[in-house]
């Protein structure tokens, strides 16, 4: 028996274990998720010849084509701004109740929490078609709303559809990121505040607010990721009347076979997606 | 669970192939098609009938949502297919066949053809038409109290915000666009459908959804909405399990064809079975039986005969002459710019 058998197995370095340890992962993703993405910027220079055909060639003109086509210069602003608006009004409506449930304790926290949650044990499509059935011309928020007298405005099969749809489907995830990323705010500071004579409005501007900015920054950037490749609700809120990046993928790919086109735009989603990225890290880094 | 055992029929045709190539022991078949009532209706009126006449092939069907669909996975399987026949689209079919997805398609593979309308051959596709579908009109006959006769009805004010059109790029609304610019007087759809888009720059005020979802066929039945447009087959089957909600008419007008056409997959794994069964989907008595449970217009001239005259009155069959004829593969080349026109003339006005 040699003295090296006898040695303790030699241990292996941190870098060793790291690699390892994030091998299978890293190999998960190339395959995939890595591989389809390449696949997909391929065959974003292909050609579709009429009827739907694939020619498998390299050409600039799906990307040209999108860059001086007026209509998918709009539909790339609409699809950025309504999910900006759409993130926006969902903040404002998740803030309190994440502040709340942040500062509620005990089993009324877990009771509150679980009813934040409940919408996403229901498919975002079941809770669609309930929205239909609410917002519908003939529905009862429509209805009551004439009984006031007021002149109603039509809230289903447009863009007000999808605005509302969206906006409730995307509030758990942004209670959820809000109250993640609430963990620096302490309710010792909120009172240190107080005491020092600041008035609830400053305490909540000056204190309250700078220390929740990760949480916002990080429910902001999911939410809009969710809304800009959002398709079920558009598709059946939207009445066919609203052009998004995803619906848009969806009608290429699906009904009109151009699955060149329909991978430049999902490519183009891809760049969205990374400038929103780019944005968030951004603000981290400023509050770093 | 139907899903799973689709998978597992497939699964099960690749490993047969895998243990033995030769023709003995390929003799299950893999037809694809759409999924849901025409699943169910094909295999009552087709599959199963095919089976018990050849007790030796037993028919896996894979049901598809979308022909869309059915060439993505065509198009995954090419170097090697595990589905044999296909039912799709005829533009997608036209798709496939310029990928050299289909193999070829005449009268050696069946002799049917030979009988087939001239409307189910379709030169430059390696596949025959199985089915003629024709677009109509659809009312709740809650309501919609005057059985409607004219398309026109889609225009009257009375139903502003109650009607129901599935908008290109959907085939739906290019076929509504072809008979549109018909009515409105046009005479060339290929060389321009100007008056046509005009007239439905007119109905758009009165549209309550471009995008009725799951179908056009159920908000109508349930009275979401009243009035609108969709596919003849599927509006008889669905009207008769609406306990007479959904009504349907082909209007005075006439209507244009949907054609979905039967092929052989390239390099299909059983194919000698998979010709029988094409041989067999076309011939009269497979296209009576399909039209008698679905109401699908026959392809085989000869089938006309064996159908009940009940069954025959709810399809075109009865007024070939009213109808537009399209030509589909021309009608790809003017897809983009109609899309377009929609877009760009129609939709923004009923908004």
């Amino acid at each position: 028996m040699t003295t090296e058998a006898l040695a303790p197995p030699r241990k292996m370095r941190s870098g060793e274990v790291a690699v390892l340890l994030l091998l299978p992962i890293a190999l998960i993703n190339a395959i995939g998720f890595i591989l389809p993405v390449l696949n997909l910027a391929r065959f974003s220079f292909n050609k579709v010849s009429i009827g739907g055909g694939i020619e498998n060639v390299f050409t600039w003109e799906n990307w040209l084509g999108l860059l001086a086509d007026r209509f998918y210069l709009e539909l790339i602003f609409n699809s950025v701004w309504i999910s900006l608006a759409i993130t926006l009004t969902t903040l404002i409506l998740s803030y309190p109740i994440a502040l709340y449930l942040h500062r509620s304790s005990g089993p009324w926290r877990t009771f509150l929490t679980v009813l934040v949650i409940s919408p996403l044990l229901t498919s975002a499509v079941v809770r669609t078609y309930g929205w239909i059935a609410i917002l519908i011309d003939d529905g009862p928020v429509v209805s009551a709303i004439r009984a006031l007298g007021l002149p109603a405005p039509s809230l289903m099969f447009n863009i007000k559809g999808v605005f509302i749809g969206l906006t409730e489907i995307l509030m758990p995830y942004m209670i959820l990121a809000l109250m993640a990323g609430f963990g620096r705010l302490d309710p010792r500071v909120e009172e240190a505040a107080r005491t020092l004579g600041a008035t609830p409005a400053r305490t909540f501007r000056k204190v309250i607010l700078p220390l929740t900015l990760p949480g916002i920054a990080l429910g902001c950037l999911l939410c809009f990721v969710l809304a800009v490749s959002s398709f079920i609700t558009p598709k059946l809120m939207g009445g066919g009347r609203v052009f998004l990046l995803a619906t848009e993928i969806y009608d290429q790919a699906i009904v009109t076979l151009n699955w060149p086109l329909a991978s430049t735009l999902s490519i183009l989603v891809l760049i969205v997606f990374g400038a929103a990225l780019w944005a968030y890290s951004a603000v981290l880094r400023r509050l770093d | 669970m139907t899903g799973l055992k689709h998978a597992a029929g497939i699964s099960l045709t690749a490993l047969s192939l895998s243990f033995a190539a030769n023709a003995a022991m390929a003799d299950n078949i893999v037809l694809s098609a759409y999924s849901g009532i025409f699943q169910e209706n094909y295999v009552a009126a087709v599959v199963e009938p095919f089976m018990k006449a050849n007790p030796d092939i037993t028919v896996e069907f894979y049901g598809m949502p979308n022909s869309a669909q059915m060439l993505g996975t065509l198009r995954a399987q090419k170097s090697s297919p595990q589905i044999d026949v296909m039912i799709m689209d005829v533009s997608v079919a036209k798709a496939a066949t310029d990928e050299g997805l289909f193999a070829p398609m005449d009268e050696t593979v069946s002799k049917h053809i030979a009988d087939l309308y001239p409307q189910a051959r379709v030169e430059g596709v390696n596949a025959v038409g199985v089915t003629f579908d024709n677009l109509v009109l659809l009312y709740n006959t809650d309501k919609v109290k005057d059985v409607p006769t004219s398309w026109k009805a889609l225009w009257d004010k009375q139903y502003a915000g109650q009607v129901s059109i599935p908008a290109v790029p959907d085939i739906q609304g290019t076929t509504f666009t072809i008979i549109s610019d018909k009515m409105a007087g046009g005479t060339n759809y290929m060389e321009s459908v100007d008056a046509g888009i005009k007239l439905l720059e007119e109905l758009a005020p009165n549209v309550q959804t471009w995008e009725p979802r799951p179908d056009v066929y159920q908000p109508i039945s349930s009275g979401t909405a009243a009035i609108g447009i969709g596919w003849n087959a599927r509006a008889q089957v669905y009207s008769n399990l609406s306990d007479g909600k959904l009504g349907v008419v082909l209007p005075e007008e006439g209507s244009g064809f949907q054609i979905n056409v039967i092929g052989l997959v390239q390099d299909a794994p059983a194919s000698e079975s998979a010709k029988k069964f094409i041989d067999y989907a076309l011939s009269p008595e497979a296209q009576a039986a399909f039209t008698e449970k679905m109401y699908y217009a026959p392809t085989n001239a000869k089938a006309a005969p064996l159908i009940p005259e009940a069954a025959i009155k709810r399809t075109a069959a009865g007024v070939m002459d009213k109808m537009i004829a399209i030509n589909w593969l021309d009608v790809a080349k003017i897809r983009d710019s109609i899309t377009e026109q929609w877009r760009r003339r129609v939709i923004p006005l009923s908004r």
